[in-house]
């Protein structure tokens, strides 16, 4: 009896010591493993935008940053957006507001948050400052995080991340549109498919075919169960010269998505997703840039 | 085993006559599964001298509070804590090897040659000799893990480091899993030659 007393006393010990000991060091690097994530996913942007370490983007493009929320009172479903509305030059002060639209697209108010750029990035920070803005009373739920891409002021793409079911769990992706909703190009974040078979949507014969998909063959996009020709995957792997790859591009550019062998419900899961993010951003960015024009507010993009 | 050894005896014991690999045959998966690069041996053997010196000196200190039936779940805690250390400083400070090593450095707690030292070594002998057996046996799995991803990557896809030095790949078979049993086995036997003729030469001398 003294021995298992002993025994019991000295492994929660050992393992009360090996909490701290873990705890410590997850504190102290903590912050590291933060910024290395921002870093990766800032990296996946540019790399989307065409942009890698050995060809950086000009200073003269920006991201600005645009987070929507559902904010309901009682029965009523608002949709608002955080914008940034300062000068959009890196060094200048930054400014937010939460703009409130109605479901029929209407403005219903808009108000100045009080956040920094550095916080703004921080789910739970910016949380706390939205639901301060809107008011007591409300339900505040964050939906998506859209990014708008701008050359010397002139918008030049738009970065959508997003996530939809695809066949065991979600799936994670971030998707790069030119001005005219024009795909591109798609970058697959997380995803848990089956190893070799629905796994292969991170490959690049699969998730580069949404590349150049124009917004109109874009919502009336399905998944074909055929064999992916020979010379569409050699162009989709980075296998051809450039000129011939772009002839095999163009050629396909309307073609439905071809699917996977073994993994058909994962090639639909993808595109449907795909294919409704960017019907639902392009309808509600033409809707959010119609109420700005109207009521004359200042953004930076 | 109590007699005090010198630190160059305890350091030449890990890397040579007691190899992890080579001698002992102790954490062949790792040595099979991803000394397919250089590189590769390189990241998982400087994590495992990491926690096998730690750990080490970990035990050591507190040999004697370490009741002798639960032995093992003291050493598996103290191997467990000082691999997800290592593995949150990676994660933080080295993503791009992290990106690439994540999931071996996990699988650490469970090599055979760490918990088999503690137990060994580390459990009876001072603290002093505990760090320096710990140096030792790291060095020799990192000397072993090197030299068969040496190896490997050099007749595989005729690489060093990621330089190409031969131009052309030789033999694509050297990457495979399978390529590691015959290269740890075939290391192993030229290890064993070499000692055994060394001690030839030795003897006919004397």
């Amino acid at each position: 009896m003294k021995d298992i007393m002993s025994i019991v006393f000295r492994l929660t010990l050992t393992c009360l010591m090996a909490a701290t000991v873990m705890g410590a060091a997850f504190i102290i690097t903590n912050k590291a493993k933060k910024h290395n994530e921002h870093v990766r996913e800032e990296r996946t942007m540019y790399a989307l935008l065409g942009y890698s370490e050995s060809k950086p983007a000009p200073v003269s493009i920006v991201l600005h940053q645009i987070y929507r929320y559902i904010i309901t009172e009682g029965e009523v479903q608002f949709v608002s957006y955080l914008i940034p509305t300062g000068s959009g030059k890196s060094g200048a002060a930054d400014a937010y507001s939460l703009v409130s639209l109605d479901l029929q697209g209407k403005m219903v108010d808009q108000k100045p948050v009080a956040i920094d750029g550095e916080k703004i990035r921080e789910r739970e920070d910016r949380d706390k400052a939205v639901i301060a803005v809107a008011g007591p009373g409300k339900e505040v739920r964050f939906a998506d995080h859209t990014i708008i891409v701008t050359d010397n002021g002139k918008r030049i793409a738009y970065l959508l991340g997003g996530k939809f079911p695809g066949f065991k769990t979600f799936i994670g992706v971030m998707l790069a549109l030119d001005p005219q909703y024009t795909m591109v190009g798609m970058e697959i974040l997380e995803h848990e498919e089956d190893p070799g078979l629905g796994a292969e949507i991170e490959q690049d014969y699969f998730k580069n075919q949404f590349q150049g998909k124009a917004f109109t063959t874009l919502k009336g996009l399905k998944v074909v169960k055929e064999p992916l020709p020979a010379d569409y995957q050699q162009a989709l792997e980075g296998g051809l010269a450039e000129a011939d790859m772009a002839k095999v591009m163009e050629q396909y550019k309307e073609k439905d998505i071809y699917a996977l062998t073994g993994a058909t419900i994962s090639s639909k899961s993808v595109t449907d997703g795909v294919k409704g993010m960017v019907k639902k951003f392009a309808y509600r960015l033409d809707s959010l840039d119609k109420v700005l024009k109207e009521q004359q507010i200042a953004v930076s993009f | 085993m109590t007699n005090t050894k010198s630190i160059g005896q305890l350091l030449s014991r890990g890397i040579l006559s007691e190899n992890p690999i080579f001698k002992l045959a102790l954490s062949m998966c790792p040595a099979v599964g991803i000394s397919t690069t250089v590189m590769n041996g390189v990241m998982l053997g400087v994590a495992v001298f990491f926690v096998q010196v730690f750990s080490s000196v970990t035990i050591s200190l507190f040999k004697d509070q370490i009741h002798p039936r639960i032995r093992i779940p003291s050493y598996t805690l103290t191997i467990a804590t000082w691999v997800t250390v290592i593995d949150l400083v990676l994660a933080a400070y080295m993503p791009g090897a992290y990106a690439k090593m994540g999931i071996f450095v996990k699988l650490i707690v469970a090599f055979a040659i760490i918990t088999m030292r503690l137990e060994m070594f580390a459990c009876k002998e001072k603290v002093k000799d505990s760090f320096w057996d710990g140096v030792g046996m790291g060095l020799g799995f990192l000397v072993g893990m090197v030299a068969i991803g040496f190896v490997r990557e050099l007749l595989g896809s005729g690489t060093i480091l990621g330089y190409d030095v031969l131009g052309f790949k030789p033999l694509l078979f050297f990457i495979l899993p399978c390529a590691g049993f015959f290269v740890v086995g075939l290391m192993m036997a030229f290890f064993n030659w070499i000692e055994v003729v060394y001690k030839q030469k030795r003897g006919v001398r004397s």
